[in-house]
């Protein structure tokens, strides 16, 4: 019994200590994270997933239940895109400030409009359909403006003390990003029109920015697998009408574009791989990752 | 087909529609969804939950959402075939708070006891068509019943929670000799965290206190009229007062994305004592280990070795209780195709050898192939870890 009493004044000490220090920030996705370092440097943040993770298909981990029950905020995506893991997070993780509908849980999708929304009737046969539209939000800078002008909102009122602060560094972001937005699509000019191969809808708001065409997608459905029979059409379609890159995620599966690109006239093709968000969590993260974006694509399709 | 057997298909086809003209996601956050699992069995196990030939597995119609900012609920109702009839039975009606301080959560009405690994999740996630012996011989497959919970999730860096349950232990037992109440009271501790970036770990002590002393049956020697000795109910086979559960899940994938690749070990043991009081210190117990390997992001391939080793009362003629000491092994291969989150088909093929007392375990199947679709409507919850 003296074990046992000993075990849990420790853990009620340490309680106390986590709740008397930094502010805590759970981010579903790691642009949300590097969004909050932007705006709040201060802030203890966590990221949930990296770059090398497929957000719709996270497990609801303990580790990520003991981060979630520590938050005293935390921002997903929304839109569906965390559908299968966060609400069993947060319903583990017992913690009531970051409940739907709380102050503590902020969704980003909520900020902006989504493209692709989807009012059909769903079948088990329809793939993975978010009836909201499209959750990746993260590759259109504009839309990151406003999710940006939303989320100090939500800091700032969290934060009180630390209100100015916050609010002086969004504007700095804000600067920043409307500063390079030309710069990026002056860049990007060649791009347009542009006829590209890609995998699942990771990428579409970055296609609608830049003016590019997708033409094809490996997968059959939404998040289905890339299919034998499928990627055999693809094959037959690019032969009819090329295309002038496969554009596709890191965290995706190589082999089904790899594949393709073995195929008679298809491989002069280039393989284009992108991190689907940014590849490490600090202030500058944002802009620096949807510069390499442009600089990739600008590079290998020319 | 019987016109009673044709109306109620009709209005389980009703129900399953229902999903898809609702849509997914309400603006209230309520939502409403649908699972058809269905199958074919070469030969039913010893145990089992699903006949020979076509059936319907455990298939569900559920709706949740919150109500107002401090609660939330959920309502299921469950359907199945058993010996050809088709069974429906409430599975969930609770509500739960969501907004308790200090990371405290309790939950009142009908629901799954949270011991053990797989009792709380839903049997159409399942890695295999049917739940390990363990389950199916001391929990009824899965064990729902009426009561209350409270859990304590604690503020450290790794997953810690602690909770106590107590239910009316009716589902569990259904026909009792002698019994307290509440009749069933539970304990149970989860912990786990990631190792790195690849791997990840639970870990899980549950104990059972259970009030409710099973009804002895009399001893039928050789009379194969009885089918498996099974009646309708939805309880345990082999009960006793104590249960003792532990848990352990391992889980693999490179850079810690399932989707693409994925290895998972579960492994569970349970211990039953108290099994009568006439039967000293006899036990059940049981034992499963199973292992799945996400080769490609469709497909699965899983193998899982089942251990059930019970001491079963029987009333024989002068009025003498004799416990039936058997053991039933049980092997299981599968391979599942999993397109996306909404479909599964599974090919799976079982073994079973019994051996000890002869009308304990009268039915073994020497090896059954078994063919299980699942089909998702409309939302689709979170599932754990």
């Amino acid at each position: 019994m003296r074990i046992v009493s000993k075990l849990l004044a420790t853990v009620c000490l340490y309680a106390l200590a986590q709740s008397a220090q930094a502010f805590n920030v759970f981010a579903c996705e790691p642009e949300w994270a590097a969004l909050t370092k932007a705006l709040y440097p201060q802030a203890q943040v966590f990221s949930a997933t990296t770059h090398m993770q497929d957000p719709h298909h996270i497990e609801a981990r303990p580790s990520l239940i003991a981060r979630l029950r520590q938050a005293d905020l935390a921002i997903c995506t929304g839109a569906s895109l965390e559908a299968g893991w966060l609400p069993m997070l947060q319903q583990k993780s017992a913690n009531a400030k970051v409940q739907n509908g709380q102050a503590g849980m902020f969704y980003a999708a909520d900020a902006v409009t989504l493209i692709d929304q989807y009012s059909g009737t769903i079948t088990p046969f329809s793939g993975d359909v978010h009836p909201e539209g499209n959750p990746h939000i993260h590759l259109d800078p504009q839309r990151l403006l406003q999710v940006a002008a939303a989320l100090q909102q939500r800091l700032r009122a969290l934060n009180p003390d630390a209100s100015d602060e916050i609010f002086e560094n969004y504007t700095r972001f804000e600067q920043d990003l409307k500063t390079k937005i030309p710069l990026w699509e002056a860049r990007a000019n060649l791009l347009k029109g542009k006829r590209v191969v890609t995998q699942h809808s990771s990428f579409d708001y970055l296609w609608q920015w830049l003016q590019l065409q997708k033409i094809a997608d490996l997968e059959p459905k939404p998040g289905m697998a890339p299919t034998p029979g499928h990627l055999e059409r693809t094959r037959q379609e690019l032969q009819q009408s090329s295309a002038d890159a496969i554009v596709i995620a890191q965290h995706h599966d190589k082999r089904p574009a790899q594949w393709l690109l073995r195929q008679d006239d298809l491989h002069t093709m280039p393989l284009v791989v992108l991190a689907g968000t940014v590849t490490e969590v600090s202030p500058d993260a944002l802009i620096l990752w949807l510069e390499s974006l442009v600089a990739s694509l600008a590079e290998q399709l020319d | 087909m019987k016109p009673q057997r044709f109306a109620k298909t009709v209005s389980i086809a009703a129900i399953f529609s229902l999903p898809l003209t609702v849509q997914a996601a309400t603006p209230t956050g309520w939502e409403i969804g649908a699972v058809l699992d269905a199958g074919i069995t070469s030969e039913k196990l010893e145990l089992g939950a699903r006949d020979k030939k076509l059936q319907l597995g455990h298939s569900d119609v559920l709706i949740r959402g919150p109500l107002g900012d401090a609660f939330s609920a959920e309502a299921s109702i469950a359907f199945h075939t058993e010996d050809g009839d088709l069974e429906h039975h409430v599975e969930n009606a609770w509500i739960q708070t969501r907004t308790l301080p200090a990371g405290l959560q309790a939950r009142a009405g009908r629901f799954a006891s949270q011991i053990g690994y797989l009792n709380e999740q839903h049997p159409h996630a399942d890695d295999f068509v049917e739940r390990p012996l363990l389950y199916r011989g001391f929990l009824g497959g899965h064990w729902y019943d009426d009561g209350v919970r409270l859990n304590w999730t604690a503020p450290t860096p790794f997953y810690l929670q602690f909770g106590v349950e107590a239910f009316s232990g009716k589902q569990l037992i259904e026909d009792a000799e002698t019994a307290s109440s509440p009749g069933a009271r539970t304990l149970t501790m989860k912990t786990g965290a990631d190792i790195n970036d690849n791997n990840s770990w639970q870990f899980g002590v549950s104990y059972l206190n259970n009030r409710r002393q099973a009804e002895v049956h009399e001893h039928e020697e050789d009379d194969h009229d009885h089918g498996h000795g099974h009646d309708h109910a939805h309880g345990a086979e082999f009960s006793g007062k104590h249960f003792w559960m532990t848990d352990l899940v391992y889980k693999w994938a490179p850079d810690g994305n399932p989707k693409n690749q994925q290895v998972r070990f579960m492994l569970e043991h349970a211990q039953v004592s108290g099994i009568h009081p006439e039967s000293g210190s006899l036990k059940h117990a049981g034992t499963s280990l199973g292992t799945v390997w996400r080769f490609h992001p469709s497909w699965e391939v899983g193998a899982r070795t089942d251990w059930l080793k019970v001491n079963k009362p029987e009333e024989h003629d002068d009025d003498d209780i004799e416990f039936g000491n058997a053991r039933l092994r049980e092997h299981a291969l599968m391979l599942a195709y999993k397109p996306n989150h909404y479909q599964t088909y599974r090919l799976q093929v079982s073994q079973q050898k019994a051996s000890g007392a002869s009308d304990v375990f009268d039915h073994p199947a020497d090896t059954s192939v078994q063919f299980q679709v699942v089909f998702g409507f409309g939302a689709h919850g979170a599932h754990s870890f």
